[in-house]
């Protein structure tokens, strides 16, 4: 297609966003995804007017292109995602820029996957007990033994932190983290 | 404005609330309120309290058999806890729910038919918040979706011409349901609110936890 003159070009806006996700997932899937949440909330002729591309997706954070006037409809599609290829995801934007040069270096951080790996550390409190799945920062994602701990809300992991296990079981090996 | 957001923490939702007080600082809310079932069985309420720059706050959410179990849950709820919502999940608890002063939010969540005249009356007779749910709209697609959507525009209708104050939630029960302040405005506005009417409907959980702490002796009176 031949390009368009610059006053013809419709202005772009570029949405930095991040995911959170019970797993790693791939941008194939997640672009099929915001395409799919996008065509059930506003139908074929709203997603004809906002045209999505997904710039880059580095496993945590990613970068999408849409229409400068439908920066609000990208922001209900993104937040409309339940989860993606059967795996529980949350889509948050972090900020909105015009240019992709921008938006990485203000929103896009160093690159970080999320990875499933069993590290081997357990945590046996009264209420529950389990196998840390894994741990970001302050916060821990727990494999429980009991699976029906975690029915009623549809995730696979309990998500706790730091805070909850500072002393929290004898056997605990005096890490600064309280596991 | 100070956002807050209605939430179940484990054994009720599958995160403690720590870390859904971590997350919701992340995502630019000032502060949660846990509205479980059985609030006295909350999992580490105490280490919440040491996640800073955030508010954590307790509330009970009630559900009950008949209107009769709902209206003495409340009573017993009312003096110890400064957020009472009701899960309106059938007709005869949307309309004790109505009826009882002592309630502060009715939610709306899965309800296929919209709220009625005589309810929406009582509702602003006794200052009842009206609670949007927008759980549906993130889990559902297709024709659920849009029928639930038709009901929450009915519902939107009706609390305008009342008066009635809005609430909106996202039904949060883990990390992962939460959303941040702008996508539940954007989320909203799909819907058909105004961004005036979402940005305090976002509001008015801070707002009742604050008149909630003050001791009222009677309607317009406090006990200084």
């Amino acid at each position: 297609m031949r390009s368009r003159l610059p006053v013809l070009r419709a202005a772009r806006r570029y949405v930095a966003f991040e995911v959170d996700a019970e797993e790693e997932i791939e941008a194939k899937d997640l672009i099929h995804e915001i395409r799919s949440s996008q065509v059930s909330l506003f139908g074929d002729a709203g997603a004809a007017g906002n045209r999505l591309k997904l710039i880059s997706f580095q496993g945590r954070c990613g970068l999408l292109r849409c229409h400068g006037a439908h920066v609000q409809e990208t922001r209900a599609a993104l937040a409309a995602i339940y989860s993606v290829n059967g795996i529980r995801v949350a889509c948050h934007v972090k900020g909105v820029s015009g240019t992709i040069k921008s938006a990485t270096e203000k929103y896009i951080p160093k690159l970080r996957k999320i990875s499933s790996e069993n590290d081997g550390r357990r945590i046996e409190l009264e209420e529950i007990s389990g196998c840390i799945v894994h741990t970001h920062g302050l916060e821990i994602d727990l494999c429980p033994d009991e699976r029906n701990r975690t029915k009623g809300s549809d995730t696979r992991y309990l998500g706790l932190t730091s805070f909850d296990l500072c002393g929290g079981h004898d056997d605990a090996d005096g890490t600064s983290d309280g596991l | 404005m100070s956002f807050y957001e209605c939430l179940k923490a484990f054994p009720e939702g599958s995160d403690s609330p720590s870390r859904l007080a971590l997350t919701a600082k992340r995502l630019g809310w000032q502060g949660i309120i846990i509205c479980n079932e059985e609030p006295r069985s909350v999992f580490q309420i105490k280490a919440a309290e040491k996640v800073r720059g955030i508010g954590v706050a307790v509330g009970a959410e009630v559900t009950a058999q008949n209107a009769r179990a709902l209206h003495s849950r409340v009573f017993a709820l009312r003096a110890r806890y400064p957020l009472i919502t009701v899960r309106g999940e059938t007709d005869e608890l949307i309309k004790a729910a109505c009826e009882d002063a002592n309630v502060d939010v009715l939610m709306l969540g899965q309800v296929w038919r919209p709220l009625g005249i005589a309810q929406a009356r009582a509702a602003e007779q006794n200052q009842i918040a009206i609670g949007f749910d927008l759980s549906p709209l993130i889990r559902l697609r297709g024709s659920s979706r849009s029928r639930w959507m038709e009901v929450a525009k009915r519902n939107l209708e009706l609390a305008r011409k009342f008066h009635l104050a809005l609430a909106i939630t996202a039904g949060v029960r883990s990390h992962l349901d939460l959303r941040s302040p702008r996508d539940l405005v954007a989320l909203s506005e799909v819907v058909g609110f105004e961004p005036s009417e979402v940005d305090e409907a976002l509001n008015l959980p801070a707002r009742l936890l604050e008149l909630n702490k003050r001791s009222w002796i009677g309607p317009g009176m406090e006990l200084l």
